[in-house]
């Protein structure tokens, strides 16, 4: 069967024109480009100059000690706190701002953030399931309603996504009855069925039970191999080393360390990388 | 003995059509407060210029006693609104802005009660506002208000007995006028109050068993 | 327009002020007096619901029930009509009631079904824990009670406590039904003999309106500072 994910990525591929050079391409297979964002809670600095892009099929693992800006940054992707400053592209596309003739940068209206908001998938701590639907219906709930997709046609993609996450015989239960582990693939199914460009994970493993965390990273690792483009904060340390192909680490709102996991865990450049990995790993 | 037999087996068909007027103003009432309710909350919650106006009015419905407010409508309102122009209007109108008043609160209680990451799930899945409101707020909070808000209905059928004070033919208005008619007070009271308690008992029970029954096929706790 | 600027006519209200305002003080009487009955009973009823006798439970129960399901109105007609001529027959004399007899007797017996609800609430969302502490200590039951149990029932359910001493102020405006002279009573006394109800009935509303509303922000008021300082 060929899974969702796996087909959004080569729909996506599509062959670069012949005339345009490999910088064009490259630039082509930024899916998010996040460039410069500050937040600010008030007086509270929270993000200082966040800047990095993610490339089609990247998995890329966030990391840091807690307060460190991590949340916040995914949160500021998908315009759930609009940043204070600084710019974020989805495909080259400005997210969340409007850039008029005069050059001139405004606020961009919800239902373009809306439009955009599609194309990212988003995964709760907390799953966030709506307790008052079904599994299916959870699933089913954007496709339709935004999407305006035929029912008969995003219950038959719920279904192939919930056998993609081992749950297909829960469909008809309510998220009140499923263990964390399951309510948090659900969450994973929900946010595929959008079928985004990218996959953001915030801290999904994190108020799971130690013996549920491995059904939702297993779930994670297989859409990274699928060449979904993700960015996972994280505490796992050993999803980070082993399911993604960069690491970043964030300390005080910065961006300390930005590498492939071999080089910001065995050879980390940053005294504060360092200090993190080691208070880790103990 | 034969107070039961002449007055009150003689006179069944006073009490039913006593209690059917009873249940079509608590019905009416009902409904117009869910509607004035949930439209004050809403502006309450939603609309900035008008929250002054919408906050008075809820709160001069829920602090006003029912009897006042009754009086009120019935007797100031046809000069000032030329509204409402019988007794039956006036009673149900009357109960139907006290109880609106409480369950714009309830309502209000659900809607703040719904716990943000549902709504930033919503919005990170790119519903818009409305959407968001009306498949994920108003489904959760109403689910979980069900029991103030069938309370709430209970409180408007014990407050249905007053609308008898401004001679809306009700199963209270019927037991007071055969007890005048025929001054036998112990027999009629005691069978409308014994209707009374057990129509309220009765409902309160359905309405528990139902809510839970309602949560119980979520898997929530029960309330 | 010309009866808006009618409804909202202070003056005839203001000359009946001593009148109006003193059937005022007849609320405050049946309010008082209907508290101390409404606490005494719904302590004791609440006291016997919890009982380990199971006839004393079934009669908390039922009591509880009984006059938590009875409309006001209803129970007020009773036993201002039903229940001395009951107790007539019971003791062989001619017994009659005085209306604010009645009022206290109907409001008080009404809202002692529910201050048992709140009680037992309270009672027990009290930790078992914290008795079973008392118990190692070796504490009497009655120690228990009052030094452990009552004092942070108490504190559980004080805000809603005082919510329904302030919906037990918005009845006793019933108790103008039964003759009880206080402020709707005298409006309606008034509105005879003037015949401008306009003014009358809205002037009234808003009276009570603003009594009831200062006492139930002064209770929200008190709650919020009491729940900040982690009390109740």
């Amino acid at each position: 069967m060929e899974t969702l994910a796996a087909g959004t990525a080569r729909r996506d591929a599509s062959p670069v024109p012949s005339d345009k050079g490999l910088a064009k391409a490259a630039e082509d297979a930024v899916v998010l480009r996040v460039s410069d964002v500050h937040k600010a809670f008030g007086d509270l600095k929270v993000l200082n100059g966040i800047s990095f892009d993610l490339r089609r099929g990247d998995v890329m693992s966030v990391i840091g000690a807690s307060g460190s800006g991590k949340s916040t940054l995914l949160r500021c992707i998908n315009q759930l706190d609009p940043p204070t400053a600084g710019e974020i592209y989805l495909n080259g596309v400005p997210f969340g701002f409007r850039v008029d003739a005069s050059g001139k940068r405004t606020p961009d209206s919800l239902s373009n953030i809306n439009r955009l908001r599609q194309d990212v998938g988003m995964v709760f701590q907390q799953f966030n399931l709506w307790p008052h639907m079904s599994v299916l219906r959870n699933i089913t709930e954007a496709p339709v309603r935004v999407r305006k997709m035929a029912k008969a046609e995003a219950r038959e993609l719920a279904e192939q996504l919930l056998a993609k996450v081992n749950l297909l015989d829960k469909r008809d239960e309510y998220p009140a009855r499923l263990s964390g582990g399951q309510q948090q693939r659900v969450a994973i199914a929900r946010a595929l069925a959008m079928n985004p460009k990218v996959m953001m994970f915030d801290e999904a493993t994190s108020s799971l039970d130690p013996e549920l965390t491995g059904e939702v990273l297993d779930v994670m690792r297989g859409l990274g191999e699928e060449g979904m483009t993700m960015l996972v904060v994280t505490h796992e340390m050993g999803f980070a080393r082993e399911a993604s192909n960069r690491v970043m680490f964030i300390h005080e709102g910065r961006v300390e360390e930005d590498g492939p996991p071999e080089q910001v865990f065995d050879n980390p450049k940053s005294e504060r990388c360092r200090a993190f990995l080691s208070k880790s790993y103990r | 003995m034969d107070v039961w037999r002449s007055i009150i087996l003689k006179n069944l068909n006073l009490f039913a059509e006593g209690l059917w007027v009873t249940t079509q103003i608590c019905v009416i009432a009902f409904c117009v407060a869910c509607a004035l309710g949930l439209g004050a909350c809403l502006v309450r919650l939603y609309v900035r210029p008008l929250r002054l106006p919408a906050t008075i009015y809820i709160e001069f419905c829920r602090n006003t006693p029912i009897y006042v407010q009754l009086l009120w409508v019935n007797y100031v309102w046809p000069d000032l609104f030329g509204w409402p122009q019988s007794f039956f209007a006036a009673g149900w109108m009357a109960l139907a802005l006290q109880s609106s008043g409480y369950l714009a609160e309830t309502f209000r209680a659900g809607i703040e009660g719904v716990d943000r990451g549902h709504l930033q799930a919503a919005h990170s899945l790119g519903m818009s506002p409305f959407l968001t409101f009306r498949s994920i707020i108003l489904p959760q909070a109403l689910l979980n208000m069900a029991p103030s808000i069938m309370n709430q209905f209970l409180v408007l059928v014990k407050s249905s007995t007053l609308v008898s004070v401004i001679a809306v033919p009700d199963l209270m208005y019927q037991a007071m006028r055969l007890t005048a008619i025929w001054f036998q007070p112990i027999e009629i009271l005691s069978f409308t109050a014994f209707l009374y308690i057990l129509i309220v008992f009765c409902l309160s029970h359905a309405f528990k068993l139902y809510a839970d029954r309602l949560r119980g096929r979520y898997g929530l706790a029960m309330a | 327009m010309e009866s808006f600027k009618e409804a909202v006519d202070i003056s005839l209200f203001w000359e009946y002020r001593s009148l109006l305002l003193g059937g005022l003080a007849f609320n405050f009487y049946t309010w008082i007096s209907a508290l101390v009955l409404v606490h005494v009973m719904g302590f004791s009823m609440c006291m016997m619901r919890l009982s380990r006798v199971g006839a004393c439970r079934a009669v908390g129960t039922a009591y509880a029930e009984l006059f938590r399901n009875t409309p006001e109105y209803i129970l007020l007609t009773w036993v201002h009509f039903v229940l001395p001529l009951l107790l007539s027959v019971l003791l062989q004399t001619r017994l009659n009631f005085p209306p604010f007899l009645s009022a206290v007797l109907a409001l008080g017996l009404a809202y002692s079904g529910y201050m048992v609800e709140t009680y037992r609430s309270g009672i027990q969302a009290v930790p078992k824990g914290h008795i079973e502490a008392g118990r190692a200590l070796g504490m009497s039951s009655i120690d228990i009670t009052f030094r452990i149990v009552l004092p942070q029932a108490i504190r559980n359910v004080l805000p809603e406590m005082l919510n329904q001493m302030v919906s037990l102020f918005k009845a006793t405006t019933l108790v103008s039904l039964i003759a009880v002279p206080d402020l709707l009573y005298n409006v309606v006394i008034v509105t005879q003999e003037e015949m401008r109800p306009l003014p009358l009935y809205t002037w009234a509303a808003i009276v009570y309106c603003v009594i009831i509303f200062t006492a139930s922000t002064l209770v929200r008021w008190l709650t919020e500072r009491w729940r900040s300082r982690g009390w109740a």
